[in-house]
């Protein structure tokens, strides 16, 4: 055996170990802290006592949750704003994010600033910003008394209020996530295109939209992901029936007293989110792929 | 059947950058002009122009006589190549190449058709299923160069398009261009910062410099007979020397050659191909430096003030550095406040210009 073919064996080997070290920590933690808690409500959602004192496995939590028209409903509407809060963050910031792409005018400073701003935030103030402005007796309902016209119908409360609430506070992530999508459309392809013949439209739909699906699609999962299990802002903002799933488990946490409940509604809020999850984890896949 | 018109074209950007000055070109049917200037004399940007990407701040532009100046490029009968980066990764060959047919509205076999010739004459037969993050970079622009091409422009703009790709790559594709461009005789405006590329494609030369027109002629006669000391410079390689004239004759650092113009300060200019050297004791100049080029020599020599002038010689075993050499010019010329005051008739039997080392 030569030199270099001891050297070749011996140093793989050797490396291994410490490479596994160094993924070893955050795995720890990932495992501590996401998974056993996951894997540990899924067993108490399961796992009942016989009334004779033994174990044994059941779904009645789950069967309760999927009977019951009134978790059903909760379930529906946090579906519903979650999908009308994905549409309109795409229609709000595909043109912002395009506009701060393809404008070189200082404006265009401005206007980022001010897609950035909501990230500075605090839901909680957001919200009581909301209820000021747009709230009963708020400042819109006070300007347009102030010249005679009859008082808004207010959000608040309504499952408007969320969803105004909600968009706002993801406009940020999403334009920037888009914003780095179009980072990859060069000024000369966009060119190129008008060259040939194609106009804004035709532009937009064959040469930029294409190239930055796989973007739209992760900034949507972003979104779609903090806004299904979303706390705050629906907590405040949101009607007290049919509500969010998030102020939905806590009440049944904290007010109820039922923990078993709550955590069925968690796993089953959990599952839902995984499947978002799952639609960005493919897309990743399919950008190193590419 | 395409004439191009430039007239009075100018281009100041909002920071106060003034690209383009007052600049008029005629390109007649089937030409091939190359604007060629060093980085920054505004060649992008007056094309840009013409192609619709930037509008111009003042002047016109006409193809065949209808004026284009504020038409934005999507209507403009122009077809342009830019240097890199310009394919749409997300579409394989056949629909880079089909997209701008597609949005005229021609029916598919058509598109088939068409956009299969096109490959064809660029070389490219049978790539059309390719990604085009598949190909080679010289390949990318020929896919670049048929876009363009499939979709018939009447005007033709290539801005460095091979500026990417190495020389040797870069002379192939020249040729096929040139080759291309001749049999579809399609009026084309070529940008590059290469004079050997601008001298061996071009019908025309345009010479700019800091957005203006410093000459516009044949390549041959921008070689022989540069108007500016600028051009003298630009092209080839020239020696520029410095000097004072008084009673007919120039005299520099102890050299001195007859020059029938008035009395003053001037520029003279001798190709190194149009200098002879010969050996002399009381020589008016030093040896340098000699390279053996095989085919030729290239002897730089010094003047008494330190002045460097380079001479072409057929046999550069005949010179050693150190030695005493003086000078023969068989052909000069002579520039004074930026123009040509003098130049001799007889013009020197040069070599082709593409030849010339730069
Ligand atoms: N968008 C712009 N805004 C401001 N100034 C610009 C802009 N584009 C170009 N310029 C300036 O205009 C001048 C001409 O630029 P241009 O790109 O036309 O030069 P060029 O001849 O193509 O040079 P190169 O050979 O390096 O490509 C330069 O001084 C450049 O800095
Ligand atoms: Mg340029």
């Amino acid at each position: 055996m030569t030199a270099s073919d001891q050297i070749g064996s011996v140093t793989p080997v050797r490396r291994r170990p410490y490479g596994l070290l160094l993924v070893a920590t955050p795995v720890l933690l990932v495992a501590w802290l996401v998974i056993w808690p996951i894997i540990s409500a899924v067993i108490q959602t399961v796992w009942t006592t016989t009334p004779q004192g033994q174990g044994a496995v059941s779904l009645d939590t789950y069967s309760f949750f999927f009977s019951d028209g009134y978790s059903l409903s909760n379930l529906s509407m946090t579906l519903w704003t979650t999908g009308v809060c994905a549409v309109l963050l795409l229609v709000v910031c595909l043109p912002i994010a395009l506009y701060l792409r393809f404008s070189n005018t200082r404006v265009a400073v401005y206007v980022q600033g001010l897609a950035i701003f909501p990230m500075f935030v605090p839901s909680i103030i957001l919200s009581f910003a909301f209820i000021r402005v747009l709230g009963p007796n708020g400042t819109v309902d006070l300007l347009l008394n102030s010249v005679g016209l009859p008082h808004i119908r207010s959000p608040y409360l309504t499952p408007w209020g969320p969803v105004i609430g909600l968009v706002w506070d993801n406009i940020p992530l999403t334009v920037l996530i888009l914003l780095s999508g179009l980072g990859s459309v060069s000024n000369q392809a966009v060119e190129a295109a008008r060259d040939v013949g194609a106009g804004t439209l035709a532009l937009l739909w064959h040469i930029i939209l294409p190239r930055i699906s796989n973007s739209i699609l992760v900034a949507i999962s972003f979104a779609v992901l903090g806004i299904f299990s979303a706390f705050t802002l629906p907590y405040i903002l949101g009607p007290a029936a049919p509500e969010m799933m998030g102020p939905f488990m806590q009440r049944t946490f904290r007010e109820l007293l039922e923990p078993k409940t709550a955590i069925t509604q968690a796993v089953v809020t959990f599952g839902f989110c995984i499947v978002f999850g799952l639609f960005y984890v493919r897309s990743v896949a399919k950008n190193r792929a590419a | 059947m395409s004439v191009l018109k430039i007239k009075d074209v100018s281009k100041i950007f909002p920071n106060g950058t003034t690209a383009v000055d007052s600049f008029s070109l005629d390109v007649a049917d089937g030409e091939l002009v190359c604007l060629l200037g060093p980085s920054g004399s505004g060649k992008s940007t007056l094309l840009r122009m013409v192609g619709g990407f930037e509008t111009p701040t003042s002047g016109l532009m006409t193809i065949d006589g209808e004026d284009i100046t504020n038409v934005p490029p999507e209507k403009r009968p122009t077809g342009m190549v830019f240097q890199s980066h310009a394919l749409w990764t997300h579409m394989n060959v056949f629909k880079n190449l089909a997209f701008g047919l597609k949005l005229r509205k021609v029916a598919a076999p058509e598109i088939k058709r068409r956009v299969e010739g096109v490959l064809e004459l660029v070389g490219l037969g049978g790539y059309g299923t390719r990604a085009v993050t598949q190909l080679s970079g010289g390949q990318q622009q020929r896919v670049a160069l048929a876009r363009s091409l499939v979709l018939e422009p009447k005007i033709l703009l290539l801005d460095e398009p091979f500026a990417s790709l190495d020389q040797h790559l870069r002379e192939r594709l020249r040729e096929e261009v040139r080759d291309i461009q001749q049999r579809l005789k399609i009026t084309t405006l070529f940008v590059t910062h290469g004079q050997d590329e601008a001298l061996s494609m071009a019908d025309r030369i345009v010479v700019m410099r800091d957005g203006k027109t410093e000459q516009i002629d044949r390549p041959d006669v921008v070689y022989r007979e540069p108007q500016t000391p600028f051009v003298a410079g630009f092209i080839g390689t020239m020696n520029l020397i410095e000097g004072v004239v008084s009673n007919g004759v120039f005299s520099k650092a102890g050299y001195s050659t007859p020059l029938p113009v008035s009395d003053g300060p001037a520029i003279l200019a001798v190709r190194p191909e149009a200098l002879d050297l010969t050996a002399s004791t009381t020589g008016q100049g030093k040896v340098h430096r000699v390279t053996d080029y095989g085919t030729h020599g290239l002897v730089d020599l010094e003047l008494k003030d330190g002045t460097r002038v380079k001479a072409m010689v057929s046999h550069p075993d005949l010179f050693q550095p150190g030695q005493g050499v003086s000078l023969a010019p068989r052909a000069i010329a002579a520039y004074r406040d930026g123009k040509v005051i003098h130049r001799t008739s007889a013009v020197a039997p040069a070599p082709h210009p593409a030849l010339v080392d730069a």
